[in-house]
């Protein structure tokens, strides 16, 4: 059944090298947050839970894993008759050659004939690499009962790191007067999410135009809003309230794993009227030995506990032997760590086996240390 | 192309489980907190290789077929697998006659449509892995009528007490099938699992139909054991092998495999055990919580003590209560300072204002589904 006639496009391209050996083989959507889940999870889930039928997902940097995993689009939900998650890389077109994604207003460019044959009559920006919870057809009724031509969500963010972000300054009834990229003196708090919502028609003239300007650097932020603001087009700020995060370096994604762990987080996973979806793992239960000790942790199934945990986060099938420590740690699927070794502080990745009785990351780090080979056991 | 189609039989009416049973089938029990019984014997077929499958249901179904739904969770091919749900239309007159062969005498003709020469026939209140391809080859190699898998224990006076035993001679010939009575320690307790060709069976079924209205499959089978006519033969599994036949042994199940090296007999790397999603998060330990030697599953809050139990899907464990010995199923809560041991607490129970509820180790008690305590 169409629900809405809104088209979701998520951008998903970037490598997020500020993640370091984790995006190795992976695009950053890829990477696992939470303990069973992909970045992409949440806003594909946020698209489902919305009613959005169709998604589109921009893919380019190692792209392989990425396109399998979204490509299978029942894991949302999104596989039932007219829905469907499509999986949009740089093509060769009949009237185009083989070209990268220049941008992020360039990705959509190359994607018109794809958008065009949904007939969508409004067209919803994401991105692929934050972890939130957000109701899509909410700030579609906002975007329709302003008569906007775009929509920007926004998130209101303390003032002393306003400008870090792409800063929003509203007037009357939150229309947006003035867009500053990372104001070094910002005049207002709310900085846009990257979530956008266009009139489809509107936004495929603009970039129809941008698509010849030599000068432009396709991007939404830097070229398609000032432009939109320069025509003097109705643009709003959407403002979101509850949890958001861009979890860029190794330090956001650990402390967003982190996060989960507080009784009053602010990101309820378990909530079932908004659920997230993510891909179904075979495996067995937890296994909690007599051994193990658990002290605040955020535990999934296949993982074989006979250690002490202390606020931390394990992913599938994590084995921890005894007599290990695990404190303040990430440990991503599949980790091994053996018995006697101590972890602490860091961010283990997908697979790796920490010796018997060695010991990772330290307590006063300024940084969280990431971990992406074998460690090897100590005497 | 794979030779055989499966066939998953529910119990016969000697099989019991107080409480659990007035709501579902046994196949529909939760087990070990994330699976349900008939993930086993429809995973040890899918993963055979066995892509077309039966599913007999007699009574309550409605908690069975929500969880089979289209079968995709148990990686069946959607174009050439199929897994089908049938019903018998029994009447309600009078419940003996409704037997398995009953059961398949009213589904004859979809057991006619199949097009693969051997079945596998294999109950959903056990609780087993084994690769029924090496079965389905052993039972093609020996020339026998009919294969039965069997496990030998030797704790029979007081486990599988409604299971059926077999009788074998030297050459693993089967010479009867009789009812476990409890009357000796060692003994080949029969899985309720065949292996013979779809001809075979389907004879067998109207041969049943012309000796009595109440013969099952094994009562046939027996007949011709002992009449020389049929040659039935024994396979000895090995691995780990429970029968849900009662309350206690279904709690004595849940409670075995809660030790890991136990449970590395019956789960292997190769050999997954698939289940349908239910979306769940990780499990929040809070820092008051206390858990040691149990079996978790996903989307739980714990901040209560729990030793020794197993856990279901979105259980709800408050500060200050000690659960011991327990097999706790999906969606229960556990209230503030509420202490319980050796219960069965059944979905979405409540145990809030009772605050002691300790029921002796050698007879598990139950708390009902959907109670409020």
């Amino acid at each position: 059944m169409k629900q809405n006639s809104m088209l979701a496009m998520i951008l998903a391209g970037g490598r997020g090298s500020r993640l370091h050996e984790l995006t190795n083989k992976v695009a950053k959507p890829a990477v696992g947050y939470g303990g069973k889940y992909r970045i992409v999870d949440f806003p594909l889930s946020n698209c489902a839970n919305s009613g959005i039928d169709v998604v589109g997902v921009l893919t380019q940097y190692e792209s392989v894993l990425l396109n399998s995993y979204v490509a299978a689009g029942g894991r949302w939900g999104l596989d039932a008759k007219d829905s469907g998650v499509y999986v949009l890389p740089p093509r060769e077109k009949a009237d185009a050659g083989l070209d990268v994604y220049r941008g992020t207003a360039d990705a959509i460019s190359q994607n018109i004939d794809f958008i065009d044959s949904q007939n969508p009559e409004y067209l919803l920006i994401l991105s692929g690499d934050h972890i939130y919870k957000m109701n899509y057809a909410k700030m579609l009724d906002d975007h329709i009962q302003h008569k906007a031509d775009a929509t920007i969500a926004v998130i209101e963010v303390p003032m002393k790191e306003a400008s870090r972000f792409g800063i929003m300054n509203t007037g009357e009834d939150d229309r947006i007067v003035e867009f500053e990229e990372k104001p070094e003196h910002p005049k207002s708090n709310l900085a846009s999410m990257g979530i956008y919502i266009f009139n489809w028609k509107l936004l495929r003239k603009l970039l129809l135009a941008d698509i010849k300007n030599p000068d432009s650097n396709h991007d939404f932020g830097k070229d398609i809003i000032p432009t939109l603001l320069a025509q003097d087009k109705a643009l709003y700020a959407y403002k979101f309230k509850g949890y958001w995060k861009d979890v860029g370096t190794i330090d956001s994604l650990w402390e967003a794993n982190m996060d989960l762990l507080s009784p009053n987080s602010e990101l309820d996973l378990n909530d079932p009227t908004w659920k997230i979806y993510t891909e179904d793992a075979t495996s067995l239960p937890q296994y909690i030995c007599d051994t193990a000790v658990i002290n605040t942790a955020f535990i999934t199934q296949g993982c074989v506990v006979e250690g002490e945990i202390t606020n931390s986060v394990l992913f599938t099938g994590v084995k921890v032997g005894p007599g290990a420590k695990i404190i303040d740690s990430v440990l991503m699927p599949g980790v091994v760590v053996e018995a006697g070794a101590v972890v602490q502080r860091a961010l283990v990745a997908g697979g790796v086996v920490i010796g018997a009785n060695a010991r990772v990351g330290s307590k006063d780090s300024e940084h969280i240390e990431l971990v992406s080979k074998r460690v090897k056991g100590a005497e | 192309m794979f030779k055989a189609f499966g066939i998953v039989n529910s119990s016969e009416r000697n099989i019991h489980v107080e409480g659990l049973q007035d709501y579902r089938a046994i196949g529909a029990f939760s087990f070990l907190g994330r699976y349900r019984v008939i993930d086993f014997p429809i995973s040890n077929m899918t993963n055979s290789g066995i892509e077309y499958i039966q599913v007999y249901v007699k009574n309550k179904p409605r908690s069975l077929v929500e969880h089979l739904g289209t079968g995709r969770h148990y990686n069946i091919n959607s174009k050439s697998g199929n897994l089908q749900i049938l019903f018998s239309e029994h009447s309600g007159v009078n419940d003996i006659y409704n037997t398995d062969i009953d059961n398949y005498y009213s589904n004859l003709e979809c057991i006619e449509a199949v097009h693969y020469p051997y079945v596998v026939i294999a109950p959903n209140y056990m609780i087993y892995t084994t690769d029924y391809s090496k079965l389905i080859d052993a039972h093609i190699e020996s020339g026998a009528d009919v294969t039965m898998l069997y496990h030998s224990v030797d704790n029979a006076k007081e486990n599988h007490l409604n299971c059926h035993i077999l009788n074998l001679n030297r050459q693993k010939g089967v010479l009867s099938i009789e009812h476990n009575h409890g009357n000796a320690k060692n003994r080949n307790i029969f899985m309720d699992t065949y292996v013979m060709s779809k001809e075979l069976f389907i004879s067998l079924i109207h041969k049943a139909k012309e000796i009595s209205s109440l013969y099952t499959l094994a009562d046939v089978i027996n007949a011709g054991c002992r009449d020389g006519e049929l040659d039935v033969r024994g396979i000895s599994h090995r691995g780990y092998f429970a029968s849900i036949t009662d309350f206690k042994s279904y709690h004595d199940a849940n409670m075995d495999l809660i030790d890991y090296k136990t449970a590395t007999d019956l789960f292997h790397d190769n050999w997954p055990i698939y289940t349908r999603t239910n979306n769940s998060c990780p499990t929040h330990y809070f820092d008051t919580a206390n858990v040691s030697n149990s079996v978790i599953s996903n989307g739980s809050m714990i901040e209560g003590t729990v030793e020794n139990s197993i856990v279901g899907r979105g259980c709800t464990i408050k500060k200050g209560a000690v659960i011991k010995n327990c097999v706790v199923l999906a969606d229960c809560t556990i209230g503030e300072n509420v202490h319980i041991e050796n219960l069965v607490v059944d979905k979405h129970a409540k145990i809030t204002h009772a605050k002691e509820i300790i029921s002796p180790a050698d007879e598990p008690g139950y708390i009902k589904r959907n109670d409020t305590l």
